[in-house]
């Protein structure tokens, strides 16, 4: 295997990451990938299974940082090929007190097995490069969620930022089912899909499976443990992007966001769903709703956002229905931001688009001071998709260093193309 | 750090002043262990600093030990005399909030992050709090959702005491101690004092219990933030809660005194 694709996916019992307390961050990475281990077979049954038994047991998932990117081949991916990895140092027991309450699990999704010259010709259509961020941050509760599905649907790619509000189990469930309603759309409507009207439809089967979850769900862990009305009043952001070779598809709904870097220059595809935003004003209030303002412009005086998924108590004035992007790749994009507000109302578009570049420029060379010793080799792909997570770990910092109060979850995706097999 | 002299001084003010001072000594040892090896690569490796982090980190034991040791006074231990009001308003179960210790490091590595990046050419490998790998960051965030629910389960627990304030016991001895009282009936107030202090006593017991879990979570909490970070790191984040700590009692002094 010459490399690999890992999801956080959900919890589990794995033990918690430890990682050497004078590490430096290069070399601890590389050591990770060294370190990857693969599960038997027999293990992955237990959490492989994917998408239904992990769904079962996922709830509120309050951390994911996962720091390695996914590479995978549409060619070779096999369901087979699905092995369940844990980097070893998550083996160790420095802070035993951490272990318990560690949640994580990495799941490999897909493997790269083919040959390099195989890898060379197709990488550039086909991988996905990406670095995601998650913490809670100077709130109490995490109720962000975040989906990357490389090679979801084809040779498409899928990432998706949910903020929650009220509970997280509406970001929760769209993490959980939002790629696989799309992936189901799209392959309903067969060849070159009309993209809004997809998303669109996307987002409202997402609504729907939402509210009738929540009306039958008996069973629970939620903080709003799922009663009426308050059940009503939980809902969720979404925004997704679908990348494919040719295209990036942005559906949004709340007020998370995508921006694209193109050439240095920040260029936002999606548009907050703000009630102060004079057409969501005019329609909230065409409606028949109203738009207080009390600590911000508030639907009715509660929901800061003007879409949301759920939040059956506020419909028709808060609606689900996305607005879609469909922007052409060019071969000066570089790469694609998608966060939630903790990033955003603290960090501008242009700021964020300055950062993820200078990170996936400064391919940083390897310092003199990590040992060289019996490590793998890192190939281009794997140091770019350091470079995105470096991207994303870094916007985190700077959201937390410019005080966001809330929880800040960055997902920075790799656009360039041809540029893995580039030193530096 | 000055009381007037008429006052009642609890024996835990003194060793406090005390352990005031060696705060500061640990503070200012700290900061210059820290600005030597700014530079220096091997700050990691040195075993220098590793005491230096341990004996800061010894200091807050102690300090918690000394709690206990006094724990017979619990009550004043809730209300802390030899705190100011300012301190007294930020307190959680006779402390400070466990999760604190979270924000501290979140707030100091943005400080750190942000002095660099105002930096023409931003030096990304300072290696201080500005620096946190992804890694750490994850484990922090673990930190930070498990001290989270565990100071739900203590301040749950808090609840239920201090309703218990209010239970039947509490009621009943009330009632009958006022209904004496009303009656004028002084031959049965010895009994009634035994009653009275058997009933305050079992709640002093789980005022003492509260107590040792909320300062169990401040060290562990505290403990378990210097482990995830690197010795620099460490000292970086100590500095600051000492800091923190040292100022914070001041400006509650300077505040009390006006």
């Amino acid at each position: 295997m010459a490399g690999m694709c890992c999801g956080v996916v959900g919890e589990a019992d794995t033990p918690s990451t430890v990682e050497p307390s004078g590490g430096r961050q290069g070399r601890r990475r590389r050591m990770e990938i060294h370190q990857l281990k693969f599960l038997a077979a027999a293990a992955s049954d237990e959490v492989a299974p994917m998408p239904d038994k992990a769904r079962k047991r996922r709830k509120v998932e309050n951390l994911e940082t996962i720091e390695k990117s996914v590479t995978g081949k549409s060619l070779i991916i096999p369901a087979a090929c699905e092995k369940v990895v844990q980097p070893c140092d998550m083996m160790r027991k420095e802070d035993s007190r951490l272990e318990s309450s560690s949640e994580t699990e990495i799941l490999l999704n897909s493997c790269k097995s083919m040959s390099e010259t195989i890898v060379e010709t197709l990488q550039h259509e086909e991988e996905s490069r990406f670095g995601l961020t998650m913490v809670c941050g100077r709130r109490r509760d995490m109720e962000d969620a975040v989906a990357v599905k490389p090679l979801f649907c084809g040779d498409l790619h899928f990432y998706g930022v949910y903020d929650g509000h009220g509970c997280s189990h509406v970001a929760t469930k769209c993490k959980d089912r939002m790629h696989e309603i799309v992936k189901d759309e799209v392959e309903n409507r067969g060849e070159s899909p009309e993209w809004k009207d997809t998303l669109a439809t996307s987002f409202s089967r997402m609504d729907k499976e939402v509210t009738e979850w929540s009306e039958g769900a008996s069973i629970s862990n939620c903080r709003c443990e799922l009663q009426t009305p308050q059940c009503d009043a939980v809902g969720s952001t979404a925004v997704v992007a679908v990348v494919t070779p040719e295209k990036i598809v942005v559906s949004n709904c709340g007020d998370s966001r995508a921006v694209l870097c193109r050439n240095g220059v920040a260029i936002p595809l999606s548009s907050d769903h703000k009630p102060d935003r004079p057409d969501e004003l005019a329609r909230i209030e065409e409606a028949g709703g109203r738009v207080i303002y009390w600590d911000g412009a508030r639907v009715l005086g509660v929901l800061a956002m003007s879409r949301a998924i759920g939040d059956n108590y506020l419909k028709p004035y808060v609606i689900p229905e996305p607005e879609v992007t469909v922007t052409e790749r060019t071969a000066e994009d570089e790469c694609l931001i998608l966060a939630s507000d903790g990033l955003w109302d603290v960090v501008s578009n242009d700021v964020a688009c300055n950062v993820a570049r200078m990170c996936l420029s400064s391919q940083t060379p390897a310092s003199p001071l990590r040992s060289p010793g019996n490590e793998v080799n890192v190939a281009g792909g794997e140091s770019s998709d350091k470079a995105c997570s470096d991207a994303s770990i870094l916007l985190t910092k700077l959201a937390l260093a410019r005080r966001s109060s809330d929880n800040v979850s960055v997902v920075v995706v790799d656009l360039r193309r041809n540029q893995k097999h580039v030193p530096n | 750090m000055t009381t007037p002299e008429n006052t009642y001084r609890h024996p835990f003010h003194s060793f406090f002043d005390c352990w005031l001072v060696e705060l500061n000594n640990n503070l200012e040892k700290l900061v210059s262990a820290a600005n030597h090896h700014h530079e220096d690569d091997d700050i990691n490796d040195d075993p220098d600093s590793y005491s230096l982090i341990d004996k800061a980190v010894g200091h807050y034991e102690e300090y918690y030990k000394a709690k206990s040791d006094g724990a017979n006074d619990v009550l004043s231990m809730f209300l802390p005399p030899w705190l100011t009001t300012l301190e007294d308003s930020f307190l959680w179960i006779g402390g400070w909030r466990p999760t604190t210790a979270v924000h501290l490091l979140y707030s100091k590595s943005g400080i750190q992050l942000e002095a660099r990046l105002a930096d023409l050419v931003p030096q990304l490998n300072c290696r201080d709090l500005g620096d946190l790998t992804s890694n750490q960051m994850k484990r922090i965030d673990e930190l930070q959702k498990k001290t989270i629910g565990e100071e739900r389960v203590i301040s749950e627990k808090m609840a239920r005491l201090q309703e218990s304030a209010a239970d039947t016991s509490m009621v009943d001895l009330s009632n009958m101690e006022s209904e004496m009282i009303r009656k004028n009936e002084y031959h049965g107030r010895k009994d009634s004092d035994e009653k009275v202090e058997s009933a305050l006593n079992g709640k002093n017991d789980k005022l003492v219990e509260m107590l040792r879990m909320a300062d169990g979570l401040r060290i562990e909490t505290l403990k378990s933030v210097v482990e995830i970070l690197t010795p620099l790191q460490a000292m970086y984040f100590l500095i600051a809660a000492a800091e923190l700590h040292l100022r914070l009692h001041d400006w509650g002094m300077k505040k009390d005194a006006a």
